[in-house]
């Protein structure tokens, strides 16, 4: 009866007691490792603050306009602040990830393998994003004020196209590499893509017939016999 | 290898082994007559003929040298320059044959006008010149006096840079009159009412000064010398006068080159200028006439087509469609008011000059504070353009050209007066960093 109790409840009672013993000096480690970093994250930020004070980087940032992309992008707060918090939570993050390896657990190990083994692509993701975001508004300005100074009407539109266009593009570059439905983005923006060009191009093609025909008469009238100038006022 | 360094600095030009030989040969000249050139062998002859003429006419006592900087032509403008000769008894009943030189070169650097004046500075340096005249190899309006009225005032009076004035109709030149003269007379104090004239005379002293600048391998060197020679001799002391030299006939400037990349030019180089001279602007108050010389005279004008309804539309489309980013830009009550004028018909159009200045200005902070690309801020300017063009033509069709001038005079007076306005907000950002910097201690 003795036996069976000691190895049905007090051994792994025991065993369990023993790990917990061979635990704690680990569990204790990663409290200390998680504790140094929130101290050293602090620090550098405290650091930092002062050190981007003194290179003035919020002026340097508002002058190369990257506030403005910033605020534009829905971020409050100002550049050295953003970059501080997003060193802080950098260190922070290396230390929690040691603290994790500190305590030895094979499920966790694997997991954070395959985090870091994850990361260059969330990374690669971001900047792909913040790349993105920032030539959709540069591009679709440069044809907003190009249509605008040809006097197109609706000029709104191509804006709006040209802006959707590379956002769309950007996304999906980034899904791919995140690999999420990296077969399904890559068809969907295929079809909307090609689907969407093909509508212009039978758009134009029909509605613009006439105006093509004028374009290109005008053109050849104008290379044979030159037209009389319809607005005689000199710029220069 | 036909080339080697004149000076072993850096700012030093390149220039070919037989314009040195030339040099060395002149050893000095009094007077250097530049024509800067790229495919203009229709017309640069009847100018080589008319600096010759005039060199011949008004300076014979003097040692004289024309220099062709060419851009490399294809169509045979530096033969044509060569070639041509003047039969001077049939131009003039009694001369004396002077010490005339000519030196043909392309020049070395960044395609532009620029470049081009630079090799001419380079050789006035090295020959020592007294003084120097600049002239458009496309103007076919030209004539001899035009040598003298530009040279005179440098050699007989003291002068170091000598402005054309020149006599337009009264829509010739919109970008001048709306922008360049108005801030240009704000901003430096000096009404120099052609500054990017593009035929100027100046000292050999000038000459030299300009060469000591490093702006060889930006804009300058492309499209903005005319401005930047005008403002760099203001900004820095020289003396300066102004040159009636009658109409300036010459070819169309590129005529594929559209409206906004023009305005980029100009504006462009004016902020750019704006940057490097603040120190100088903004203690500047008023303006003051500057010596004129010549027979300033007007003729009757001949009316021209304008489109105006197309610039009207044009307008409206620009304050509809980038609304938002003049909002950026602009004040609030500026863009209430482009919203309230461009509901307005044609016949109640009228764009006042302290708003216009103060878009104008406006604008030059924009790209001051670098709000955006500076390309897009200053094409964006183009339906506000012609926005006040329009209403300077609904204003002024009826007018003289005495009463054109007049009213440019008002739109002048308009830039000085918002002048506070453009400091205000230039130097608001360097205030707020000098106060926070302050604040913060050491």
């Amino acid at each position: 009866m003795q036996g069976v109790f000691d190895k049905i409840i007090a051994e792994p009672f025991r065993d369990l007691f023993q790990r917990m013993i061979e635990f704690l000096p680990n569990l204790l480690s990663s409290i200390i490792v998680l504790g140094i970093g929130l101290i050293i994250a602090w620090a550098v930020k405290v650091l930092l603050q002062k050190l981007l004070q003194i290179f003035n980087i919020d002026n340097v940032c508002k002058r190369v306009g990257l506030t403005d992309i910033l605020q534009k992008g829905g971020f409050k707060d100002s550049p050295s602040n953003l970059i501080c918090k997003g060193i802080y939570g950098i260190v922070l993050v290396i230390f929690v990830i040691m603290a994790l390896y500190s305590l030895k657990i094979d499920a966790i190990e694997n997991l954070i393998e395959k985090f870091f083994l994850y990361l260059p692509n969330i990374f690669v993701a971001i900047i792909l994003i913040i790349f993105g975001y920032v030539l959709s508004n540069f591009f679709s300005r440069a044809v907003l004020i190009a249509a605008v100074n040809r006097g197109i009407k609706h000029s709104g539109i191509l804006y709006t196209t040209v802006k959707v266009a590379i956002m769309v593009l950007t996304i999906t570059m980034a899904l791919e590499q995140l690999g999420i439905g990296k077969d399904t983005v890559i068809i969907a923006f295929s079809i909307i893509f090609g689907g969407a060009v093909f509508a212009v191009s039978l758009a134009f093609g029909l509605a613009g017939k006439e105006i093509a025909k004028e374009f290109l008469e005008k053109r050849i009238k104008r290379d044979s016999e030159p037209e009389e100038p319809e607005d005689e006022l000199k710029h220069l | 290898m036909a080339e080697s360094k004149v000076k072993e600095t850096n700012k030093s030009v390149v220039l070919r082994k037989e314009v040195q030989e030339k040099i060395a040969e002149l050893k000095e000249a009094d007077i250097l007559v530049g024509i800067p050139s790229y495919n203009n062998a229709k017309t640069i002859g009847h100018v080589v003929k008319a600096v010759q003429a005039g060199l011949t006419k008004y300076f014979p006592d003097y040692k004289s040298v024309l220099v062709n900087s060419d851009g490399g032509s294809v169509d045979g403008t530096m033969d044509v320059v060569k070639n041509t000769t003047l039969d001077l008894d049939s131009i003039l009943l009694q001369h004396r044959v002077g010490s005339f030189h000519k030196i043909v070169t392309p020049y070395q650097g960044i395609p532009g006008k620029g470049s081009a004046f630079r090799t001419i500075f380079e050789i006035a340096k090295e020959l020592n010149v007294k003084a120097c005249a600049v002239v458009d190899a496309d103007l076919r309006s030209i004539t001899p006096e035009w040598i003298e009225l530009l040279v005179r005032p440098v050699l007989d009076a003291g002068y170091d840079y000598v402005a054309p004035y020149y006599h337009r109709h009264k829509y010739d030149g919109t970008i001048t009159n709306t922008i360049v003269y108005p801030i240009t007379r704000a901003l430096y104090g000096k009404r120099i009412r052609q500054p990017i004239g593009g035929d100027f005379g100046f000292s050999g002293k000038l000459a030299a000064f300009y060469l000591t600048k490093d702006v060889w391998d930006t804009d300058v060197a492309r499209y903005g010398i005319d401005i930047w020679m005008t403002t760099t001799a203001v900004a820095n002391g020289f003396k300066i006068c102004q040159a009636f030299l009658g109409a300036k006939i010459h070819d169309p400037k590129d005529p594929g080159a559209d409206l906004s990349s023009m305005l980029h030019q100009v504006v462009n180089s004016v902020v750019n200028l704006m940057e490097e001279y603040e120190h100088v602007w903004k203690n500047v108050n008023g303006s003051e006439a500057v010596p004129t010389f010549g027979f300033v005279y007007t003729v009757g004008l001949e009316p021209i087509k304008v489109n105006l309804d197309g610039m009207l539309d044009k307008f409206r489309l620009g304050v509809k469609e980038l609304g938002r980013m003049y909002e950026s830009i602009l004040p609030g009550e500026l863009m209430w008011f482009l919203g309230s004028l461009a509901e307005k018909d044609k016949e109640d159009f009228h764009f006042p000059d302290n708003v216009w200045a103060e878009i104008i200005y406006s604008f030059a902070v924009a790209c001051h504070k670098k709000l955006m690309s500076t390309g897009h801020i200053i094409k964006s300017l183009t339906p506000l353009y012609l926005g006040k063009v329009a209403s300077f033509v609904i204003e002024t069709w009826e007018s003289t050209a005495d009463e054109v001038e007049q009213r440019l005079e008002q739109l002048c007076l308009a830039f000085e007066k918002e002048k506070t306005y453009l400091i205000d907000r230039w130097f608001e950002a360097e205030e707020t960093e000098k106060g926070d910097n302050e604040n913060k201690g050491p």
